[in-house]
């Protein structure tokens, strides 16, 4: 447009100008309409950005930079929720071709796998990043033990940190049946088995005609007797619309708890320990104004001058690229691991022909070997404890020494050490034992069964880690040293049964050293 | 925060890389884009896209033709690629038919391995090439195949009598010769599904007697019964798949219905066989294999040496030649159920289905070929198998000697229970009475006919005390304590004590049978006790009183 028309245009009169102009600024006024406050440059437009936004504002406005060192989280949390995002992406992508019938949900995995364009590529990045999010939540609640934050006033946080991995696992179990084939058909059997495990006992007692909360847990779960049409919708609501909602929702109040709660547990002399924030962004490049505002929203006992409340930066950007960061590694490694491997797809799902072994998913292999020796200890009994016994950790533990540290509290890393020695070798000493020499029912094979569920490899591992972890209590004097012992000393349990579960247990669950030794059926 | 930074950017292009790497591969190198791209017709170049062949009524969408694409509707010229070679004229045009339905493989696929079914757990891959034949048995039961020698001596009669003057049969004869000698006749090469004219030889005959001169006069001659019963035999088969065919004909002479059941007719001692050639590989076991793990080969291994394949087989190890174990491969494969609709059904498998129309002939020596040589032998000599008990030689004479055809007929009929040789009868077995009667007068061509003595079935009145210790010493090592059988065959059967005669123990104790362990025991022999006569019916009382027993 030439000069002339404009001015012109300019002659001619006010509203056609106005018009001309308004258009001309709409992307602008756009963007600041949609981002009010403006461009993120100076730390108020900054806070802006994060509280004026839905998304944003579960963070909070500032972060300490305590909680930005890699080191304080290794950004699992973030990690996981990614690779939950990675899920939800590609599983919805997934649902436009799958079929929840038995008669042609194997059928459509395979034109998934093979005729829908990046089908599979997706596919595979589905099964690495359910794979993924359920390592990343494990390791996730690691590190939230071993740097004992869940102390007050996280202590409810934890807890719907447990609720999540309890939520993921049903989440990867209840993905696991939707292929339909022979490996998902009989791990979700072992795994309705295992629901139905507390019939161990009441058939021990003769009242299972009567009372029978293990086949009613089974029946609940599969909607019938056997693995069929009915487990089938069954699963595939719960994948992909009942847990992903439940989870979305106990994300938020997880989310918003980690902000509420002043976010990530720090040590108390975090300011000093990190000395002057040097070479970064500066902190509170503005003289604050209004400071006693911010005194009064976030802790802390004096209004902060020509320096942020207790050393914080602006969540935007510092926080946002680290999170940023972890989201596009997440990505990057789920969608290398597609690429390097396919998920397994074995052949149709036959109720006729079981497999042997027939292995529920692998993050299930500990409990099953646990099973292994006493269904109703190993699916129930055990499992229970230890969900029972995190709940009770941050309850019970109310010391404050070591919040926020690495293997903080009394013993340090030395105790965590000791504790890994001692979990390893009771758990390959029990291992080695009951795979050398069996268990009562091979030398007793008339004993009653409730004898074998009260006394078994799982419950006597059980007790030895309780034992040990008592001892240390009684050591160190401190209950934080207990639960360290028996957080890691379960860990290490979990880590070698998973291990032997998954790699050294061949056809009717007996031990091989390498699936080479199986026998031929 | 410029670590954060660093990780992002490194995270964002690895995973950009990543997704152009899948994006490349998924869409530029393809091996059926880079065949189509070598493609030529009249026309120039073709489109480089995804083809595939839809046949709603046998539910096929086969993406086989993106490589393929010489099969595909109206493509049969383009040229290029080495795979672009038109398939070999056959009567259902994959253009129209698509291509599993005959090969089997994994239609919706795009790539070879997977198309072929030559990866992890394809529950149905593609049937080998040289056993493509084998295809056939999706749809069709190939009906009344005769065994072997019968099938290439009808095959030769055809050739022999100059049938091909006139008629074409897969591809051969059929054309008009120099000399006037032939002329273009009706094609047979499917008339064993589609039926032909019974009357036909009436009627050249009368064309022969009226013509003068010409292919009426000089191709044709009178042809006696014998070669017309197997011109119809020979005719019987045909249905465009010689091979597979001469793979029935062997099926039919190595007794494999013997054990096996394939569509309810035969033994139940081994699996049923008639959906055998769907065998999922997900399914097998290749621990044992050596060479590729395939189905094909799975099987041609196991015809070898069953046991060494399957650990703890039953099956005997038959002796076959590399040709046989071949052909009896392509026709296990062959033995497949594809769900059809009704208008698909072709008429072989509606006469086999609704009409209970056999898939052997119905002569004496296919019947013996097809149900009793895996067991008794080709002509009846018996079968030795390591770690079972030897099969009897049922054509020896000093069985067909002494027992009459009632005997032979119960015995097939009602079969050996507690033993291998199972009842044959209609609701058992699945043979028909006049299917056992064949059986039973080939077996009497084989041998010798009945020679029976004067006296009654039961005549013997001996003392049944001596005769239990006599066993005791001296049957009960093969024949078992109890008479139920080890080495020898059991003794103490319902079915053998009930049709048995006296005579017929008396005879084969003092005389033996010749070429089994059962020597006669009225001769002296150095390695163990002579019974006199009176011992010998001792015995057969003390048999007798099994009999009693059981009821």
């Amino acid at each position: 447009m030439s000069v002339g028309t404009e001015e012109k245009i300019e002659q001619r009169g006010s509203a056609l100008h106005e018009f001309w102009q308004n258009l001309k600024s709409t992307p602008k006024s756009f963007l600041d309409t949609a981002f009010r406050g403006g461009a993120p440059k100076t730390d108020r437009t900054r806070s802006t950005f994060v509280f004026g936004n839905v998304f944003f504002h579960l963070h909070s406005v500032r972060t300490h930079r305590w909680s930005l060192r890699w080191t304080t989280t290794w950004g699992l949390g973030i990690a996981t929720f990614a690779a939950f995002l990675i899920t939800l992406i590609t599983g919805v992508l997934l649902m436009f071709y799958y079929k929840p019938s038995p008669d042609v949900a194997y059928q459509s995995i395979k034109d998934i796998h093979f005729v829908v364009p990046t089908g599979r590529f997706m596919r595979n990045i589905h099964r690495w990043a359910g794979n993924v999010m359920v390592i990343t939540v494990l390791l996730h609640m690691a590190r939230a033990f071993y740097t004992a934050a869940y102390r007050k006033p996280r202590q409810f946080n934890w807890l719907m940190g447990m609720a999540l991995l309890v939520v993921t696992l049903g989440l990867s179990f209840t993905g696991y049946l939707l292929p339909w084939d022979q490996l998902a058909y009989w791990a979700i059997t072992i795994g309705a088995n295992i629901a139905a495990s507390p019939q161990e006992i009441t058939n021990a007692l003769g009242i299972t005609q009567h009372f029978d909360p293990g086949g009613m847990q089974r029946l609940i779960l599969l909607g019938s007797d056997t693995v069929g049409p009915e487990a089938l919708i069954r699963f595939y609501l719960l994948h992909v619309m009942i847990l992903p909602l439940v989870l979305a929702l106990i994300v938020a109040v997880h989310f918003w708890r980690v902000r509420k709660d002043g976010g990530l547990a720090r040590p108390a002399d975090a300011d000093r320990r990190l000395g002057p924030a040097k070479g970064t962004y500066p902190i509170f490049t503005e003289q604050p104004k209004k400071t006693y505002q911010l005194a009064a929203i976030v802790r802390g006992r004096t209004p902060a001058v020509g320096n942020g409340p207790e050393g914080t930066v602006p969540s935007m950007p510092h926080l946002f690229y680290g999170e940023l960061a972890v989201l596009m590694l997440t990505v990057l490694i789920c969608v290398a691991l597609a690429l390097i491997a396919n998920a397994p797809l074995k052949e149709l799902a036959n109720p006729g022909v079981p497999e042997n072994p027939a292995k529920a998913p692998w993050y299930f292999l500990g409990l099953q070997e646990l099973v292994s020796f006493s269904a109703f200890m190993g699916g129930i009994g055990i499992p229970t404890i230890v969900l029972l016994g995190l709940g009770l950790i941050p309850y019970l533990d109310r010391e404050t020494a070591g919040t926020g540290e690495w293997f903080g509290g009394p013993g340090g890393k030395k105790l965590a050490w000791r504790s890994v020695w001692f979990g390893l070798i009771s758990v390959l000493a029990i291992e080695s034992f009951v795979i050398r020499f069996g268990w009562l029912r091979e030398w007793f094979p008339h004993i009653p069964q409730l004898v074998i569920t009260a006394i078994n490899p799982g419950t006597l591992l059980t007790l030895a880690y309780g034992a040990y972890s008592v001892w240390c209590v009684k050591k160190y004097n401190s209950t934080r040293a207990g639960a360290m012992a028996l957080f890691t000393c379960f860990l290490c349990g979990f880590v070698v049964l998973t291990v032997i579960g998954t790699y050294f247990r061949g056809p009717n669950w007996v031990f091989y050293w390498s699936p080479a030794d199986w026998p031929g059926h | 925060m410029s670590k954060n930074k660093y990780l992002l950017l490194i995270s964002s292009l690895g995973v950009l890389l990543l997704l152009v790497a899948a994006a490349v591969q998924e869409n530029f190198l393809r091996e059926w884009r880079r065949v189509q791209a070598s493609g030529r017709n009249e026309e120039g170049s073709i489109a480089v896209q995804l083809r595939q062949i839809v046949n709603p009524g046998l539910k096929t969408s086969d993406r086989c033709v993106s490589c393929h694409v010489t099969m595909a509707p109206g493509e049969s010229t383009v040229t290029g690629s080495k795979l672009l070679t038109a398939h070999k004229p056959v009567v259902h045009d994959p253009s129209e038919w698509g291509c599993t339905v005959c090969h089997a493989g994994q239609g919706q696929a795009t790539d070879r391995a997977d198309a072929h079914g030559d990866v992890h757990f394809w529950p149905d891959p593609m049937i080998e090439p040289r056993f493509s034949q084998a295809g056939c048995g999706s749809c069709h039961a190939p009906l009344g195949v005769p065994e072997e020698e019968r099938l290439s001596l009808a095959r030769n009669t055809f050739a022999r009598l100059d049938c091909y003057a006139c008629h074409k049969v897969d591809g051969r004869g059929g054309m008009i010769r120099p000399d006037g000698g032939g002329m273009e006749g009706p094609d047979l090469s499917r008339v064993g599904i589609n039926n032909y004219d019974r009357d036909w030889y009436a009627k050249h005959l009368q064309q022969h007697q009226q013509a003068t001169q010409g292919p009426w006069r000089n191709s044709f001659a009178a042809v006696n019964d014998q070669d017309r019963a197997l011109l119809a035999d020979y005719l019987a088969t045909t249905m465009a798949a010689p091979k597979l065919i001469e793979a029935k004909a062997v099926f039919n002479s190595t007794g494999c219905l013997g054990c096996h059941k394939v569509s309810g007719v035969g033994g139940d001692e081994g699996m049923d066989l008639t959906r055998e050639g769907e065998k999922d590989p997900g399914q097998i076991n290749f621990a044992h294999l050596a060479g590729g793990h395939t189905v094909e080969n799975w099987m041609a291994e196991h015809f070898r040496s069953p046991v060494s394949i399957v650990v703890g087989s039953q099956m005997p190890s038959l002796g076959l030649s590399d040709r046989e174990v071949d052909l009896l491969t392509m026709y296990m494969r062959s033995l497949r159920r594809k769900d059809l609709p009704a208008s698909f059904t072709p008429k072989d498998r509606v006469r086999a289905v609704r009409f209970g129309e056999r898939e052997f002939a119905g002569d004496g020596a296919t019947l013996f070929g097809t149900f009793c040589t895996g067991c008794h032998g080709g002509n009846g000599v018996g079968r030795r198998s390591p770690g079972m008990p030897s099969f009897p030689a049922i054509a020896s004479p000093d069985l067909l000697g002494r027992v009459s055809d009632d005997f032979l007929t119960e015995n097939i009929t009602k079969g050996r229970p507690g033993r291998r040789m199972p009842a044959w009868g209609e609701l058992t077995g699945g043979l028909k009475p006049e299917e056992i009667g064949k059986i039973v007068a080939y077996l009497r061509e084989l041998g010798v006919p009945y020679q029976p003595d004067s006296k009654p079935a039961r005549w013997i009145k001996a003392d049944p005390e001596q005769g239990k210790k006599l066993f005791a010493s001296i049957c009960s090592g093969c024949h078992g304590a109890q008479g139920q059988g080890i080495e020898g065959p059991a003794l103490s059967n319902k079915v053998l004590l009930a049709t048995a005669t006296d005579s017929y123990f008396v005879q084969t104790i003092g005389q033996g049978r010749r070429g089994t362990a059962m020597l006669g025991f009225l001769e002296p022999h150095p390695a163990r006790p002579t019974l006199s006569q009176a011992e010998i019916e001792s015995i057969v009382a003390f048999l007798r009183t099994w009999e009693r027993g059981k009821k």
